[in-house]
């Protein structure tokens, strides 16, 4: 009777660990966490926890827009070139005054859009793979910044701005959850909430039945392209009110993390699976990682090694393909 | 003998590299128009632009290796700074005799080559974002075998990388054409025609009596060559060390191989590397004596320096939507590519 029971418990988690990916993530992120506390006793305290979530927050801005990419089966890699620029309009345009906060919300969300649009077109319609075509386009952006800027932005963000992005009531819980309310459901509303959810999941798992089912795939493709500039623009505001000021490249990073964070929360790369909740569990999941990385005072050429082993250990764990031979 | 001459012409808009040499010639053309037929045929400048470009036209002619068989390596570049950090740390730091450690390095540059084959071919990861993490690995392991940048190589050593033989050939493009003579072997062997038929579809491939995983781990170890002899040619152009060199060209080779009209596999020779290398470098060498032509002609014009990248780039990326213009039948081929890329498996091919 027991052994059934035990069977049974078995059964669930292996179902768990292989089906139930954001939950997965999320008890990833709680064990890399109990490690680097192990490891490090000192570190267990509020401003740990403020600064993961604060900084979990600004990546699932970012990865908003990546899902949605996902999902429909590209990739978008110019994620941290929008991030950087939209910070140097923020703190260009701002310059430490108030009342700026809507013309810049603007600004930011129409040039995240320009550039989605771009992406959008060369993917979709003259047909180049996102890889290479998002690249390129953000390399074009990174070299706009420095021609903007002449290698130097100069401007801070507004105070009002900056508080309400960095105060952490309690010391823990960071002002800009309200921000991430808004963001959230926002996301949450567009991909699973609305007809451009449903549609967008069908056009990742099968085009052509997509299309023949009267679905505008092409449509659909570029515009999750444009939401994933408009996500990450906005992003890039709320990351140079989170930096105080803004530098050129700021946020290159945030584009391979962004993907890993997107992959690790449950979508696959060949589209029509994944979901929101699955990516901001997969920021979660990045962010305790390079924040144990840094409290456990590694030195930067380890913490390269640990972050590049751990993303092919989960690799290992999750994408692989099917075997040739079945 | 009209008619012999329209199908060769035919028989030449029809291969691969077809796209990549109009883009070249384009490139070239405009370089000799901005930097004047007198300075731009002269020996030095053939030399100078030849030897110090052969790191990049090696890595992307590995990487259309790579390419041709469906899979791609992002940490190419990473891989280079390797080969370059043991060439320079093994007879610096274990006494090693000079040239048994440029040899130590050039397996150097296979073994890694192999690890990131492992890792895709034997685990059947998605290659792209493997090799990004690899390419994490690779950067850790090289500051911590070299920490700053330093180290020095023989005179003789760097002096014959930039020397040209009998007056006008220079040395570095000897390199490129013992690859192209080896990789021409090669072509011929059967091993050539199975790196298609890999690449195309690997299940048909296995179908027909091929081995994909065989043939892909051998494509990885003749990657794992070109990039050892690339990192060695980088060591002597630079003639010293630095671990976090060259890891762009990861990317940029990935860029140069769709400029030269390659596709995710199946489709295209090492001459679309070669091409496409060749259409990177004369850009950005153009745009540079462009803008040196402007700021000399127009007394007082201050020109921010970064104009020059920006408009560089965005000449690459034009040549990246000019692909498609000189290679409408091959759009679709290599969107299908692409996405059997991903998805694995002939469930997902449309």
């Amino acid at each position: 009777m027991s052994d059934n029971r035990e069977k049974s418990m078995q059964m669930h988690l292996r179902h768990f660990a292989k089906y139930n990916r954001p939950g997965m993530a999320a008890v990833i992120a709680v064990g890399l966490l109990l490690i680097t506390v192990i490891l490090n006793p000192l570190s267990l305290n509020i401003n740990t926890f403020g600064s993961i979530l604060a900084q979990t927050i600004l990546l699932s801005f970012a990865a908003a827009g990546q899902t949605m990419v996902v999902i429909s089966g590209g990739v978008d890699l110019s994620v941290g070139a929008v991030m950087s620029m939209a910070a140097i309009i923020t703190t260009g345009i701002m310059q430490g005054r108030t009342g700026y906060f809507v013309p810049v919300l603007l600004c930011v969300a129409g040039m995240g859009a320009l550039v989605g649009l771009v992406n959008g077109v060369c993917a979709v319609k003259v047909g180049l793979p996102p890889i290479v075509i998002t690249l390129a386009v953000s390399n074009v952006v990174t070299r706009l910044q420095y021609v903007f800027t002449g290698g130097m932005p100069t401007g801070l963000v507004s105070e009002v701005f900056k508080v309400t992005v960095q105060y952490r009531v309690f010391g823990v819980i960071p002002a800009a959850l309200m921000y991430a309310v808004f963001i959230w459901t926002l996301a949450f509303f567009l991909m699973h909430g609305s007809r451009f959810g449903k549609q967008l999941y069908l056009t990742g798992n099968n085009e052509s039945a997509a299309r023949l089912n009267g679905i505008n795939t092409r449509r659909i493709r570029i515009l999750t392209f444009v939401l994933g500039g408009v996500f990450s623009g906005i992003a890039g505001m709320l990351g140079a009110g989170y930096m105080g000021m803004s530098q050129c490249q700021l946020f290159d990073t945030y584009a391979y993390n962004s993907l890993v964070a997107v992959i690790v929360g449950g979508s696959l790369f060949v589209g029509g699976v994944g979901s929101y909740i699955g990516s901001i569990a997969g920021s979660l999941v990045m962010i305790v990682l390079s924040n144990g990385l840094t409290v456990l005072d590694f030195s930067a050429p380890v913490r390269n090694i640990v972050l590049g082993c751990v993303m092919v250990i989960l690799l290992t764990f999750y994408n692989r393909a099917k075997p040739i031979r079945q | 003998m009209l008619e012999a001459c329209k199908r060769r012409w035919v028989s030449f808009r029809r291969q691969p590299a077809f796209t990549g040499f109009c883009l070249f010639l384009a490139a070239v053309a405009l370089n000799i128009i901005i930097q004047t037929p007198s300075k731009f045929f002269t020996v030095s400048n053939f030399r100078i632009l030849i030897s110090k470009n052969t790191p990049l036209i090696l890595t992307c002619m590995g990487q259309a290796v790579l390419m041709m068989c469906g899979l791609l390596d992002l940490s190419t570049g990473i891989q280079l700074a390797f080969v370059n950090v043991i060439a320079i740390m093994m007879p610096q730091e274990m006494g090693v005799p000079v040239a048994l450690g440029w040899f130590i390095a050039l397996l150097s540059g296979v073994v890694v080559s192999l690890f990131c084959g492992f890792c895709i071919v034997k685990l059947r990861l998605p290659s792209m974002l493997t090799t990004f993490s690899i390419t994490y690995i690779i950067k850790g392991v090289n500051v911590l075998i070299m920490s700053v940048p330093q180290g020095k190589v023989e005179r003789v050593i760097y002096r014959t990388y930039d020397s040209t033989l009998f007056g006008f050939f220079p040395f570095a493009a000897l390199v490129i054409l013992l690859v192209l003579l080896v990789w021409g072997y090669i072509k011929r062997t059967p091993f050539g025609k199975h790196i298609y038929a890999v690449g195309n579809n690997p299940r048909n491939a296995y179908a027909v009596g091929i081995d994909p995983e065989r043939v892909q781990m051998k494509a990885f170890i003749i990657k794992g060559f070109i990039v050892g002899l690339a990192g060695l040619c980088l060591t002597a152009s630079n003639a010293s060390g630095n671990p976090l060199q060259a890891e762009e060209y990861g990317i940029r080779s990935l860029s140069a191989c769709m400029l030269g009209g390659m596709n995710f596999g199946g489709w295209g020779t090492i001459s679309c590397g070669l091409f496409g290398a060749g259409f990177l470098v004369i850009v950005q060498n153009a745009v540079y004596y462009l803008f040196n032509f402007l700021t000399s002609a127009i007394p007082g014009l201050m020109i921010n320096p970064y104009w020059q990248n920006l408009v560089s780039d965005t000449i690459i990326f034009l040549g990246l939507l000019a692909t498609i213009i000189t290679a409408k039948a091959q759009r679709e081929t290599l969107k299908q590519g692409f996405i059997k890329q991903f998805k694995r498996g002939e469930k997902y091919v449309r």
